[in-house]
Protein backbone atom coordinates (compact mmCIF):
# COMPACT_ATOMS: atom_id res chain seq x y z
CA UNK A 1 0.00 0.00 0.00
CA UNK A 2 1.27 3.24 -1.09
CA UNK A 3 2.15 5.99 2.17
CA UNK A 4 -0.36 8.17 1.91
CA UNK A 5 1.20 12.01 2.66
CA UNK A 6 1.06 12.49 6.14
CA UNK A 7 -1.60 15.92 5.82
CA UNK A 8 -4.35 13.54 4.21
CA UNK A 9 -3.06 10.73 6.56
CA UNK A 10 -3.78 13.10 9.73
CA UNK A 11 -7.22 14.03 8.67
CA UNK A 12 -8.35 10.11 7.61
CA UNK A 13 -7.26 9.47 11.16
CA UNK A 14 -9.12 6.78 13.09
CA UNK A 15 -8.23 4.90 15.92
CA UNK A 16 -10.69 2.12 15.19
CA UNK A 17 -8.28 0.47 13.13
CA UNK A 18 -6.48 -0.44 16.30
CA UNK A 19 -8.04 0.15 19.71
CA UNK A 20 -6.15 0.77 22.38
CA UNK A 21 -6.44 -1.64 25.82
CA UNK A 22 -6.18 2.05 28.17
CA UNK A 23 -9.13 4.94 27.78
CA UNK A 24 -8.00 7.66 25.55
CA UNK A 25 -5.42 10.00 27.68
CA UNK A 26 -7.59 13.63 28.67
CA UNK A 27 -5.51 15.56 31.05
CA UNK A 28 -7.75 16.54 33.94
CA UNK A 29 -8.45 20.21 34.52
CA UNK A 30 -7.67 19.71 38.32
CA UNK A 31 -5.10 17.77 40.06
CA UNK A 32 -6.05 14.46 41.45
CA UNK A 33 -6.51 14.02 44.63
CA UNK A 34 -7.44 10.62 46.16
CA UNK A 35 -9.46 11.81 49.38
CA UNK A 36 -11.69 15.04 49.50
CA UNK A 37 -9.16 16.66 51.45
CA UNK A 38 -5.62 15.45 51.13
CA UNK A 39 -2.62 16.05 49.99
CA UNK A 40 -2.38 17.49 46.38
CA UNK A 41 -0.84 15.40 44.06
CA UNK A 42 0.58 17.16 41.17
CA UNK A 43 -0.62 16.69 37.74
CA UNK A 44 2.58 14.74 36.05
CA UNK A 45 1.37 12.35 38.82
CA UNK A 46 -1.87 11.23 36.06
CA UNK A 47 0.73 11.21 33.43
CA UNK A 48 1.25 7.43 32.55
CA UNK A 49 4.60 7.27 31.97
CA UNK A 50 5.65 8.95 35.12
CA UNK A 51 5.19 5.16 36.07
CA UNK A 52 7.47 3.72 33.96
CA UNK A 53 11.36 4.12 34.48
CA UNK A 54 12.38 5.98 31.38
CA UNK A 55 14.84 3.97 28.45
CA UNK A 56 16.09 7.87 27.78
CA UNK A 57 18.50 8.47 30.75
CA UNK A 58 18.67 12.46 30.39
CA UNK A 59 14.82 12.10 31.07
CA UNK A 60 14.94 9.43 33.68
CA UNK A 61 17.33 11.91 35.88
CA UNK A 62 14.47 14.07 35.54
CA UNK A 63 11.93 11.64 36.61
CA UNK A 64 13.64 10.25 39.41
CA UNK A 65 13.95 14.33 40.52
CA UNK A 66 10.55 14.24 39.93
CA UNK A 67 9.66 11.21 42.15
CA UNK A 68 11.94 12.34 44.66
CA UNK A 69 10.12 15.68 44.98
CA UNK A 70 6.52 13.84 45.00
CA UNK A 71 7.81 11.97 47.90
CA UNK A 72 9.41 14.19 49.62
CA UNK A 73 5.84 16.35 50.03
CA UNK A 74 3.93 13.52 50.43
CA UNK A 75 6.09 12.28 53.56
CA UNK A 76 5.90 15.60 54.49
CA UNK A 77 2.20 16.30 54.05
CA UNK A 78 1.59 12.94 56.17
CA UNK A 79 4.52 13.22 58.42
CA UNK A 80 5.61 9.89 57.19
CA UNK A 81 9.56 9.37 58.92
CA UNK A 82 9.78 5.89 57.65
CA UNK A 83 9.02 3.78 54.52
CA UNK A 84 8.56 0.28 54.43
CA UNK A 85 9.04 -1.60 50.94
CA UNK A 86 6.74 -4.10 52.27
CA UNK A 87 4.14 -1.74 53.26
CA UNK A 88 4.08 0.99 50.74
CA UNK A 89 1.21 4.33 50.48
CA UNK A 90 -0.40 2.93 47.34
CA UNK A 91 -1.68 6.24 45.98
CA UNK A 92 1.85 7.56 46.28
CA UNK A 93 3.41 4.58 44.21
CA UNK A 94 0.33 4.09 42.42
CA UNK A 95 -2.99 5.69 40.29
CA UNK A 96 -5.89 3.61 40.39
CA UNK A 97 -7.14 6.31 37.59
CA UNK A 98 -4.94 5.24 34.58
CA UNK A 99 -4.28 1.82 36.20
CA UNK A 100 -0.29 2.32 36.37
CA UNK A 101 2.31 2.07 39.39
CA UNK A 102 5.68 1.86 40.01
CA UNK A 103 7.41 -1.00 39.94
CA UNK A 104 8.61 -2.71 43.52
CA UNK A 105 12.28 -2.57 41.26
CA UNK A 106 11.63 0.93 39.90
CA UNK A 107 10.82 2.21 43.59
CA UNK A 108 14.04 0.81 45.12
CA UNK A 109 15.71 2.56 42.00
CA UNK A 110 14.05 6.01 43.08
CA UNK A 111 14.85 5.37 46.42
CA UNK A 112 18.32 4.51 45.72
CA UNK A 113 18.75 7.79 44.00
CA UNK A 114 17.15 9.73 46.69
CA UNK A 115 19.57 8.03 49.05
CA UNK A 116 22.94 9.25 47.44
CA UNK A 117 24.64 11.92 49.19
CA UNK A 118 24.65 14.35 46.06
CA UNK A 119 20.87 14.25 45.82
CA UNK A 120 20.13 15.31 49.28
CA UNK A 121 20.01 12.87 50.72
CA UNK A 122 16.41 12.69 51.05
CA UNK A 123 16.15 9.35 52.30
CA UNK A 124 18.68 6.80 54.40
CA UNK A 125 18.68 3.03 53.81
CA UNK A 126 18.28 1.48 57.54
CA UNK A 127 20.74 -1.61 57.48
CA UNK A 128 18.96 -5.22 57.51
CA UNK A 129 18.83 -6.83 60.44
CA UNK A 130 19.59 -10.22 58.51
CA UNK A 131 22.75 -10.62 56.91
CA UNK A 132 23.41 -9.92 53.52
CA UNK A 133 19.95 -9.07 52.71
CA UNK A 134 19.30 -5.84 50.88
CA UNK A 135 17.88 -3.29 53.22
CA UNK A 136 13.85 -3.00 52.63
CA UNK A 137 13.15 0.12 54.90
CA UNK A 138 14.08 3.42 55.30
CA UNK A 139 13.94 6.83 57.08
CA UNK A 140 12.60 10.10 54.80
CA UNK A 141 14.49 12.94 55.40
CA UNK A 142 11.36 15.44 54.15
CA UNK A 143 13.43 17.71 56.87
CA UNK A 144 17.53 16.39 57.02
CA UNK A 145 18.64 15.35 60.37
CA UNK A 146 20.56 18.72 60.60
CA UNK A 147 17.44 20.76 60.26
CA UNK A 148 15.38 18.24 62.97
CA UNK A 149 18.38 18.92 64.89
CA UNK A 150 18.41 22.86 64.78
CA UNK A 151 14.32 22.64 65.66
CA UNK A 152 15.14 20.38 68.51
CA UNK A 153 17.13 22.27 70.20
CA UNK A 154 15.91 25.82 69.27
CA UNK A 155 12.40 24.50 71.03
CA UNK A 156 14.50 22.80 74.53
CA UNK A 157 16.33 26.73 74.29
CA UNK A 158 12.65 27.98 73.86
CA UNK A 159 11.15 26.42 76.61
CA UNK A 160 13.94 26.99 79.11
CA UNK A 161 14.60 23.11 79.20
CA UNK A 162 18.44 23.03 78.38
CA UNK A 163 20.16 21.37 81.28
CA UNK A 164 17.27 19.84 82.72
CA UNK A 165 17.20 15.73 81.43
CA UNK A 166 14.35 14.69 79.09
CA UNK A 167 13.35 11.29 78.38
CA UNK A 168 13.35 10.18 74.52
CA UNK A 169 9.33 8.90 75.06
CA UNK A 170 8.72 12.77 75.95
CA UNK A 171 10.78 14.06 73.28
CA UNK A 172 8.62 12.28 70.32
CA UNK A 173 5.12 12.15 72.19
CA UNK A 174 4.82 14.56 75.38
CA UNK A 175 2.21 16.80 75.82
CA UNK A 176 4.62 19.42 75.47
CA UNK A 177 5.60 18.12 71.76
CA UNK A 178 2.13 17.70 70.16
CA UNK A 179 1.88 20.68 68.35
CA UNK A 180 5.91 20.09 67.29
CA UNK A 181 6.34 18.60 63.83
CA UNK A 182 8.86 15.87 65.39
CA UNK A 183 6.06 14.62 67.04
CA UNK A 184 5.88 9.94 66.94
CA UNK A 185 8.99 10.59 65.07
CA UNK A 186 10.53 7.05 64.39
CA UNK A 187 12.70 6.54 67.68
CA UNK A 188 15.65 5.00 65.23
CA UNK A 189 15.34 8.37 63.46
CA UNK A 190 15.19 10.53 66.70
CA UNK A 191 18.46 8.85 67.73
CA UNK A 192 19.69 10.00 64.45
CA UNK A 193 19.08 13.68 65.40
CA UNK A 194 20.09 13.72 68.80
CA UNK A 195 23.31 11.81 67.93
CA UNK A 196 23.75 14.85 65.32
CA UNK A 197 23.08 17.39 68.38
CA UNK A 198 25.66 14.95 70.60
CA UNK A 199 28.44 15.63 67.88
CA UNK A 200 27.37 19.25 67.85
CA UNK A 201 28.22 19.14 71.79
CA UNK A 202 24.33 20.77 72.36
CA UNK A 203 23.04 17.20 73.80
CA UNK A 204 24.03 14.09 76.11
CA UNK A 205 22.53 11.10 75.79
CA UNK A 206 22.19 8.78 79.33
CA UNK A 207 21.11 5.17 79.88
CA UNK A 208 19.38 3.14 76.74
CA UNK A 209 16.45 2.34 74.94
CA UNK A 210 12.82 4.39 75.84
CA UNK A 211 13.94 5.07 79.00
CA UNK A 212 17.02 7.15 77.85
CA UNK A 213 17.74 11.04 78.76
CA UNK A 214 19.11 13.59 77.25
CA UNK A 215 19.83 16.77 78.34
CA UNK A 216 20.76 19.32 76.28
CA UNK A 217 23.23 22.45 76.50
CA UNK B 1 -15.81 79.43 -31.44
CA UNK B 2 -12.42 77.45 -30.85
CA UNK B 3 -11.20 77.16 -27.21
CA UNK B 4 -7.84 79.73 -26.27
CA UNK B 5 -6.63 76.00 -24.66
CA UNK B 6 -6.65 74.25 -27.67
CA UNK B 7 -4.13 76.38 -29.60
CA UNK B 8 -3.26 75.44 -33.26
CA UNK B 9 -0.57 75.94 -34.81
CA UNK B 10 2.59 77.72 -33.17
CA UNK B 11 1.00 79.69 -30.80
CA UNK B 12 -0.29 75.99 -29.35
CA UNK B 13 3.38 74.93 -28.90
CA UNK B 14 4.35 78.07 -26.86
CA UNK B 15 0.85 77.93 -25.22
CA UNK B 16 1.23 74.21 -23.83
CA UNK B 17 4.94 74.84 -23.28
CA UNK B 18 3.93 77.49 -20.90
CA UNK B 19 1.33 75.78 -19.23
CA UNK B 20 3.54 72.60 -18.74
CA UNK B 21 6.32 74.60 -16.73
CA UNK B 22 3.67 76.38 -14.93
CA UNK B 23 2.53 73.01 -13.90
CA UNK B 24 5.61 71.91 -13.05
CA UNK B 25 6.96 75.24 -10.94
CA UNK B 26 3.15 74.75 -9.23
CA UNK B 27 3.46 71.10 -8.57
CA UNK B 28 7.06 71.86 -7.55
CA UNK B 29 5.74 73.84 -4.94
CA UNK B 30 2.73 71.91 -3.90
CA UNK B 31 5.16 69.39 -3.08
CA UNK B 32 7.78 71.95 -0.83
CA UNK B 33 4.65 73.29 1.06
CA UNK B 34 3.26 69.29 1.54
CA UNK B 35 6.97 68.05 2.23
CA UNK B 36 6.94 71.02 4.65
CA UNK B 37 3.76 70.39 5.79
CA UNK B 38 4.40 66.85 6.56
CA UNK B 39 7.73 67.40 8.88
CA UNK B 40 5.91 69.27 10.91
CA UNK B 41 3.17 66.57 11.14
CA UNK B 42 5.54 64.10 12.11
CA UNK B 43 8.13 65.86 14.30
CA UNK B 44 4.66 66.82 16.28
CA UNK B 45 4.04 62.70 16.01
CA UNK B 46 7.61 62.10 16.95
CA UNK B 47 7.11 64.03 20.15
CA UNK B 48 3.82 62.84 21.06
CA UNK B 49 4.51 59.08 20.48
CA UNK B 50 7.83 59.88 22.55
CA UNK B 51 6.15 60.88 25.63
CA UNK B 52 3.22 58.58 25.22
CA UNK B 53 5.69 55.61 25.45
CA UNK B 54 7.58 57.72 28.73
CA UNK B 55 4.08 58.26 30.32
CA UNK B 56 2.91 54.69 29.77
CA UNK B 57 5.86 52.72 30.26
CA UNK B 58 4.06 51.38 33.28
CA UNK B 59 1.35 50.34 31.42
CA UNK B 60 3.83 48.46 28.40
CA UNK B 61 5.38 46.21 31.13
CA UNK B 62 2.45 45.23 32.58
CA UNK B 63 -0.70 45.30 30.36
CA UNK B 64 -0.66 42.72 27.92
CA UNK B 65 -4.13 44.00 26.08
CA UNK B 66 -1.89 47.70 26.05
CA UNK B 67 0.86 45.52 24.44
CA UNK B 68 -0.85 44.24 21.91
CA UNK B 69 -2.96 47.31 20.81
CA UNK B 70 0.55 49.37 20.83
CA UNK B 71 2.04 46.69 18.51
CA UNK B 72 -0.75 46.50 16.17
CA UNK B 73 -0.60 50.37 16.24
CA UNK B 74 3.16 50.36 15.58
CA UNK B 75 2.95 47.95 12.37
CA UNK B 76 -0.11 50.17 10.73
CA UNK B 77 2.56 52.62 10.71
CA UNK B 78 5.38 50.85 9.39
CA UNK B 79 7.40 50.83 12.70
CA UNK B 80 8.90 47.89 14.32
CA UNK B 81 8.42 48.68 18.20
CA UNK B 82 11.48 46.64 18.51
CA UNK B 83 13.48 48.72 15.88
CA UNK B 84 16.15 49.18 18.69
CA UNK B 85 16.97 45.52 19.23
CA UNK B 86 16.31 44.11 16.09
CA UNK B 87 19.30 45.23 13.56
CA UNK B 88 16.66 43.37 10.60
CA UNK B 89 14.18 45.28 11.63
CA UNK B 90 15.69 48.62 12.31
CA UNK B 91 17.64 47.98 8.43
CA UNK B 92 14.35 47.55 7.17
CA UNK B 93 11.98 50.48 7.93
CA UNK B 94 15.40 52.51 6.93
CA UNK B 95 18.17 52.26 8.97
CA UNK B 96 18.57 55.52 10.78
CA UNK B 97 14.73 55.61 10.85
CA UNK B 98 14.42 52.50 12.34
CA UNK B 99 16.71 53.90 15.49
CA UNK B 100 14.69 56.84 15.40
CA UNK B 101 11.64 54.90 16.00
CA UNK B 102 13.30 52.93 18.67
CA UNK B 103 14.57 56.29 20.40
CA UNK B 104 11.08 57.76 20.55
CA UNK B 105 9.83 54.33 21.84
CA UNK B 106 11.94 54.87 24.26
CA UNK B 107 13.85 52.03 25.87
CA UNK B 108 10.83 50.33 28.32
CA UNK B 109 9.50 48.33 25.15
CA UNK B 110 12.49 47.06 23.73
CA UNK B 111 13.47 46.58 27.71
CA UNK B 112 10.48 44.48 28.18
CA UNK B 113 11.00 41.99 25.21
CA UNK B 114 14.13 41.63 26.36
CA UNK B 115 13.59 40.77 29.74
CA UNK B 116 10.84 38.63 28.56
CA UNK B 117 13.12 36.77 25.67
CA UNK B 118 15.86 35.99 28.52
CA UNK B 119 13.13 34.32 30.71
CA UNK B 120 11.72 32.37 27.67
CA UNK B 121 15.61 31.20 27.72
CA UNK B 122 15.72 29.68 30.87
CA UNK B 123 12.45 28.09 31.00
CA UNK B 124 13.09 26.29 27.70
CA UNK B 125 16.92 25.29 29.07
CA UNK B 126 15.26 24.64 32.49
CA UNK B 127 12.47 22.02 30.97
CA UNK B 128 15.29 20.40 27.86
CA UNK B 129 15.61 17.51 29.84
CA UNK B 130 11.81 16.85 30.33
CA UNK B 131 10.78 16.97 26.92
CA UNK B 132 13.85 17.02 24.82
CA UNK B 133 13.83 20.61 23.94
CA UNK B 134 10.48 21.31 22.09
CA UNK B 135 8.32 23.26 24.67
CA UNK B 136 4.83 24.00 23.74
CA UNK B 137 4.14 28.23 24.04
CA UNK B 138 1.24 27.80 25.90
CA UNK B 139 3.20 26.07 29.17
CA UNK B 140 6.21 28.93 28.55
CA UNK B 141 3.04 31.26 29.22
CA UNK B 142 1.90 29.68 31.86
CA UNK B 143 5.36 29.06 33.79
CA UNK B 144 6.69 32.62 33.03
CA UNK B 145 3.14 33.78 34.60
CA UNK B 146 4.19 31.71 37.73
CA UNK B 147 7.31 33.40 37.84
CA UNK B 148 10.96 31.85 38.84
CA UNK B 149 10.97 29.24 41.52
CA UNK B 150 11.35 30.77 45.05
CA UNK B 151 11.21 34.36 44.22
CA UNK B 152 8.18 36.56 45.03
CA UNK B 153 6.32 38.59 42.68
CA UNK B 154 8.48 37.52 39.95
CA UNK B 155 5.99 36.13 37.44
CA UNK B 156 5.42 38.39 34.33
CA UNK B 157 2.25 38.61 32.75
CA UNK B 158 2.66 37.77 29.24
CA UNK B 159 0.67 36.84 26.19
CA UNK B 160 1.48 33.99 23.80
CA UNK B 161 2.15 36.77 20.82
CA UNK B 162 4.47 38.87 23.38
CA UNK B 163 6.47 35.10 23.40
CA UNK B 164 6.39 35.12 19.58
CA UNK B 165 7.20 38.69 19.53
CA UNK B 166 10.29 38.07 22.09
CA UNK B 167 11.62 35.13 19.89
CA UNK B 168 11.64 37.16 17.01
CA UNK B 169 13.95 39.31 19.11
CA UNK B 170 16.06 37.03 19.45
CA UNK B 171 16.64 36.11 15.57
CA UNK B 172 20.06 38.15 15.39
CA UNK B 173 21.98 35.44 18.15
CA UNK B 174 21.91 32.80 15.58
CA UNK B 175 18.20 31.66 15.06
CA UNK B 176 18.38 28.81 18.33
CA UNK B 177 14.67 29.00 18.80
CA UNK B 178 12.50 28.27 15.87
CA UNK B 179 9.02 27.67 16.44
CA UNK B 180 6.68 24.90 14.79
CA UNK B 181 3.61 23.90 14.76
CA UNK B 182 2.68 20.63 15.99
CA UNK B 183 -1.83 19.72 15.27
CA UNK B 184 -2.97 23.10 16.42
CA UNK B 185 -0.71 24.26 18.76
CA UNK B 186 2.52 26.20 18.97
CA UNK B 187 5.46 24.93 19.95
CA UNK B 188 9.40 26.12 20.40
CA UNK B 189 12.43 24.47 19.86
CA UNK B 190 15.49 25.28 21.30
CA UNK B 191 17.43 22.60 20.24
CA UNK B 192 19.85 22.74 16.96
CA UNK B 193 18.31 19.23 15.51
CA UNK B 194 15.62 19.97 13.63
CA UNK B 195 13.00 17.27 13.19
CA UNK B 196 12.44 15.03 10.42
CA UNK B 197 8.90 14.59 8.09
CA UNK B 198 8.13 11.40 9.87
CA UNK B 199 9.09 12.42 13.67
CA UNK B 200 6.92 15.78 12.74
CA UNK B 201 4.51 13.61 11.29
CA UNK B 202 4.09 11.15 14.82
CA UNK B 203 4.39 13.98 16.99
CA UNK B 204 1.56 15.75 15.49
CA UNK B 205 -0.58 12.65 15.95
CA UNK B 206 0.73 12.27 19.29
CA UNK B 207 -0.67 15.96 20.10
CA UNK B 208 -3.65 15.04 18.81
CA UNK B 209 -4.10 11.65 20.36
CA UNK B 210 -2.23 12.03 23.38
CA UNK B 211 -0.21 9.18 22.54
CA UNK B 212 0.65 6.78 20.36
CA UNK B 213 1.93 2.97 19.60
CA UNK B 214 3.66 1.36 16.76
CA UNK B 215 0.91 -0.77 15.64
CA UNK B 216 -1.34 2.92 15.42
CA UNK B 217 1.34 4.38 13.58
CA UNK B 218 1.81 0.98 11.22
CA UNK B 219 -2.27 1.08 11.04
CA UNK B 220 -3.10 4.76 10.23
CA UNK B 221 -0.11 5.91 8.60
CA UNK B 222 0.26 2.79 6.67
CA UNK B 223 4.37 2.42 7.59
CA UNK B 224 5.67 -0.35 7.91
CA UNK B 225 6.87 -1.79 11.26
CA UNK B 226 10.70 -1.12 10.79
CA UNK B 227 9.80 2.41 9.29
CA UNK B 228 7.62 3.14 13.00
CA UNK B 229 9.83 1.75 14.97
CA UNK B 230 12.71 3.65 13.58
CA UNK B 231 11.10 6.88 14.13
CA UNK B 232 9.77 6.14 17.47
CA UNK B 233 13.90 5.19 18.80
CA UNK B 234 14.77 8.55 17.12
CA UNK B 235 12.22 10.63 19.23
CA UNK B 236 13.20 8.58 22.85
CA UNK B 237 16.98 9.08 21.79
CA UNK B 238 16.15 12.61 21.78
CA UNK B 239 13.80 12.97 25.12
CA UNK B 240 11.39 14.06 22.87
CA UNK B 241 8.74 11.31 23.82
CA UNK B 242 7.94 9.54 27.21
CA UNK B 243 7.67 5.77 27.15
CA UNK B 244 4.69 4.00 29.14
CA UNK B 245 4.87 -0.07 29.35
CA UNK B 246 2.53 -1.11 31.40
CA UNK B 247 -0.47 -0.93 28.26
CA UNK B 248 -1.21 -3.89 26.51
CA UNK B 249 0.87 -1.87 23.79
CA UNK B 250 3.72 0.10 24.78
CA UNK B 251 2.40 3.38 24.48
CA UNK B 252 4.55 6.69 23.10
CA UNK B 253 2.87 9.98 25.11
CA UNK B 254 4.53 13.90 24.56
CA UNK B 255 5.31 15.20 27.96
CA UNK B 256 3.60 18.54 26.62
CA UNK B 257 0.38 16.85 28.76
CA UNK B 258 2.74 16.32 31.44
CA UNK B 259 1.80 19.81 33.54
CA UNK B 260 -1.37 20.15 31.92
CA UNK B 261 -4.49 21.59 34.15
CA UNK B 262 -1.58 21.74 36.45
Amino acid sequence: MAATSPESSLSSFSTTAYTPSTTAYTPSTTTQAISSSGFNFPTYTSFPPFYTLQPNLTTRTHQLELWSTLISSYCAYYRIFRLSLSSLPTDLFSNANIHRSLKPGDVRTVLDHMSKPENGPRIDWIPSTTRNEQSSSCYVYWKTPGEWADALHGWVDETGQKGTVLTVYELREGDAVRSKEWRDMDEGMLRKVLNVLVKRGKAQIFGQEENAGVKFF
Amino acid sequence: MASNRRGVGLSAFSNAAISSDQYARHGQQLRTSHADALANQLSVFQAALHNFSLTHAKDIRSNPTFRAEFARMCNAIGVDPLAGSNVKGAAASGGKAGSVWAKMLGSSVNDFYFELAVRVVEVCRETRSENGGMIAISEVQKRITKGRAGLVGGGMEVTEDDIMRAIESLEPLGGMFKTQTLGGSRFIRSVPKELNPDQSTVLEVIQVLGYVTVSMMQANLAWERARAIAVIDDLVADSLVWVDSQGEETEFWSPASMHEGG
